[in-house]
């Protein structure tokens, strides 16, 4: 239902306010912003035309937010200062409510005005700094400034809800929280306007199938142009989103404008070439993409120059990407919502992660190749940190750059923004197959996000010490307690002489197989020593297992403290024996050959030892520790190349 | 390769403590023989026997 209809101030075409809380109506004959106001219907002047960004969204188009239905009446076009534009879409809700809807790069956000909290201070545009918490907004979630910068009203459809003025520029921060928080202060007004909302999907609002088939086609092709500079053919793979694009046959740098290509100037025939050749379609985490463009970039650390390259992936339904090659390792890297990030000192924490700080450098870009979605430009400088949690990298940039303004008060203002990207390690061979390339280099270094490889010998090694000691349990449970097999207290008499032996046989005893066997001697020796040689002799097979007795003693007092060392019993094990009669024979040497000897004897079977368990412990460890040996150097190499190096060797990996 | 190798040497060592634990194997210094038949015959209790037979002399 209408709320106003008449006709446009300036062509006299029929026009309507569908909204009572639209202040604008373009007319969508001659393109004029005719705003209402108590008395008349006032021309604001005319829009441009829109620029097709390939939007999934139209005027006219339904959804619902929080259950509540909504439909889009206006959508207005603004251009970024650094170039490029983005879409403000205008959302009448069926209980009053106005939503705004900003698209850009393929993202969504749903924001809606606020009053400004009593006894809030907002700052001034000039006061804002990057990364600064703005304080005292009604959101419950910390919101940090992503981005400042100056907005220009270039076109206009439908009804927009406050007075767009066709060319008018106006200040605007954007804000970023954490879950998707989002906001804007607008300085369009005194005091600012607030905006607050988050991000979306257009499933979160209810809208699925809205493209129509025409629209997509045209979104998803790719146009055939001509360069203007040499008239040689260009391909742009995203035409509703490049910005830049070089020539591939006379390396010109050409700005894309509506899909009018406009030469800016010549570059150097480029000392890079992509490995991956631009238009290559290859399979991603996230979907099928083909790479459209390729810089190369660099840092320069202690007067070293180090370079890498970044190839930008795009697809119509997923977005940009990117994949990054440094030191021949290769990330996937994708956009993340600065305010989900928390930045400390030398760590950020994102989704629950900490990531430590590896590098912080101004980076370059130094060549160009292809198409970009800003107006990218050789020289182009930004401040680059990346912190690290094998196999992710959280990389931080912030780009900002000094605007000349002769109108304004303070001639000189800055502008920029502050992006967040999640980088996930890729190994080069996997990159060769979801590209379908073959022979990019193998890295011969530590890239600072490489995931370690071998984590799971850990796991296998916990869980096969798991495995023994249960094994341990069982033969313990299953053995049974000690049995005593034969117990005898021998009496040597004196040795003849001090070379001497004497020898003792027992009467026949019983042995059971399968069971281990230890040999107890006993003998009261005070500072001396009996040794037995020991037999356990198998009447009907004829087996002998020998075993010695070594019983030592000796004790004493040396300045004022008393010692003792070894013991009165020593004790022998031998492997199980095959069941039967056993004979025990000892022969006996001693010390103190001329006086007589008296050593108890026991023949113990199925006694518990855990010198088997031991040595297996020991086998299993020997890998994993030479593992852990490889796995401190492997962490040094990497942050060695760290200019926050050093330090703890054992960073946790998310394999 | 690295995985697999070390689970054959894992599972060799767990299955031979299991086999030690159950026939009551153990790793021990004492040495195992044979009586000689002739010496069971002719009886082995002699200190000749254990000297200069068995054990070789000492």
């Amino acid at each position: 239902m209408s709320v106003l209809v008449a006709n446009c101030p300036s062509c006299g075409a029929p026009i309507e306010f569908k909204s009572g809380q639209s202040i604008v109506v373009i007319c969508q004959y001659c393109h004029s912003a005719v705003a209402r106001t108590d008395r008349e219907l006032k021309d604001l002047g005319k829009v441009a035309e829109l620029v097709e960004t390939g939007s999934p969204l139209d005027v006219g188009l339904r959804g619902t937010w929080k259950d509540v239905p909504f439909e889009l009446t206006g959508r207005a076009q603004l251009g970024h200062e650094m170039g490029g534009q983005w879409d403000e879409w205008y959302a009448t809700f069926s209980n009053g409510w106005l939503g705004w809807l900003a698209e850009a790069q393929g993202r969504f956000y749903i924001t809606f005005q606020y009053p400004i909290p009593e006894g809030t201070y907002v700052p001034t545009f000039e006061q804002l700094q990057l990364g600064q918490e703005v304080y005292g907004l009604p959101w419950p979630t910390k919101l940090m400034v992503a981005e400042t910068g100056r907005a220009t009203a270039l076109g206009a459809k439908g009804e927009i809800p406050y007075l767009l003025t066709p060319g008018e520029t106006y200040d605007y921060a954007d804000l970023s929280g954490a879950n998707g928080a989002f906001g804007t202060i607008d300085y369009n007004e005194t005091p600012p306007l607030i905006f607050l909302g988050q991000q979306v999907t257009l499933a979160d609002l209810g809208i699925t199938t809205t493209r129509a088939p025409e629209k997509e086609e045209r979104r998803v092709e790719a146009a055939q142009l001509g360069c203007p500079n040499c008239g040689g053919p260009l391909e742009l793979r995203a035409p509703d989103k490049t910005e830049r694009v070089t020539c591939p046959n006379c390396n010109s740098l050409l700005d894309v404008n509506q899909g009018k290509l406009q030469f800016l100037k010549a570059l150097e025939k480029p000392w890079f070439q992509p490995v991956i050749p631009l238009g290559t379609t290859g399979e991603v985490p996230e979907g099928k993409m083909t790479v459209i463009g390729a810089m190369a970039r660099s840092v320069t650390i202690e007067g070293t120059q180090y370079f890498w390259s970044e190839y930008l992936l795009y697809q119509p339904q997923i977005g940009f990407r990117w994949l990054v090659n440094s030191d021949d390792h290769w990330n996937y890297v994708r956009a993340i919502p600065p305010g989900d990030v928390y930045e400390a000192t030398k760590t950020a924490v994102y989704n629950d992660k900490s990531y430590r700080i590896f590098q912080d450098a101004q980076a370059r870009v130094e060549v160009v190749v292809g198409e970009f979605y800003w107006k990218v430009e050789t020289g182009e400088q930004v401040r680059g940190v990346d912190y690290v949690k094998p196999p992710y990298m959280l990389s931080k940039e912030v780009s900002t750059t000094y605007v000349n303004d002769p109108n304004a008060k303070k001639k000189k203002r800055t502008t920029g923004e502050i992006n967040w990207s999640l980088g996930t390690y890729i190994p080069v061979q996997e990159i060769e197959k979801r590209f379908s390339v073959t022979g990019l280099p193998r890295p011969s270094g530590i890239a600072p996000n490489q995931p370690y490889k071998h984590w799971w010998i850990y796991k296998y090694w916990l869980a096969f010490i798991v495995l023994l000691g249960l094994a341990g349990v069982l033969a313990f449970v299953f053995a049974g307690s000690t049995s005593q097999a034969y117990s005898q207290t021998v009496n040597f008499p004196a040795l003849p002489n001090e070379d001497g032996t004497q020898v003792f046989f027992s009467e026949p005893f019983e042995l059971k197989g399968r069971r281990n066997i230890r040999i107890v001697g006993q003998s009261p020796v005070q500072n001396t020593w009996v040794y037995l040689e020991g037999d356990l002799i198998n009447d009907e097979t004829g087996v002998v297992q020998s075993f010695p007795i070594d019983i030592s003693y000796y004790q004493g007092v040396e300045d004022g403290e008393s010692w003792s060392e070894g013991g009165q019993e020593d004790s022998a094990y031998t492997s199980s024996l095959p069941g039967g009669r056993y004979v025990l024979r000892l022969e006996g040497q001693w010390e103190r050959w001329q006086q007589p000897a008296v050593v108890s004897v026991q023949v113990e079977q199925n006694v518990t030892r855990g010198f088997n368990f031991l040595v297996a412990i020991i086998l299993l460890s020997i890998g994993p520790v030479l593992m852990i040996i490889y796995h401190i150097g492997f962490e040094r190499r990497r942050w060695s190349e760290s200019m926050f190096g050093g330090g703890d060797d054992s960073d946790d990996d998310d394999d | 390769m690295l995985k697999a190798l070390y689970t054959i040497f894992a599972v060799g060592v767990v299955s031979l403590y299991s086999v030690a634990a159950l026939l009551g194997w153990e790793i021990s210094g004492g040495s195992r023989h044979q009586l000689p038949p002739d010496a069971r015959q002719n009886g082995y209790r002699s200190f000749h026997f254990w000297h200069y037979g068995l054990h070789g002399g000492k």
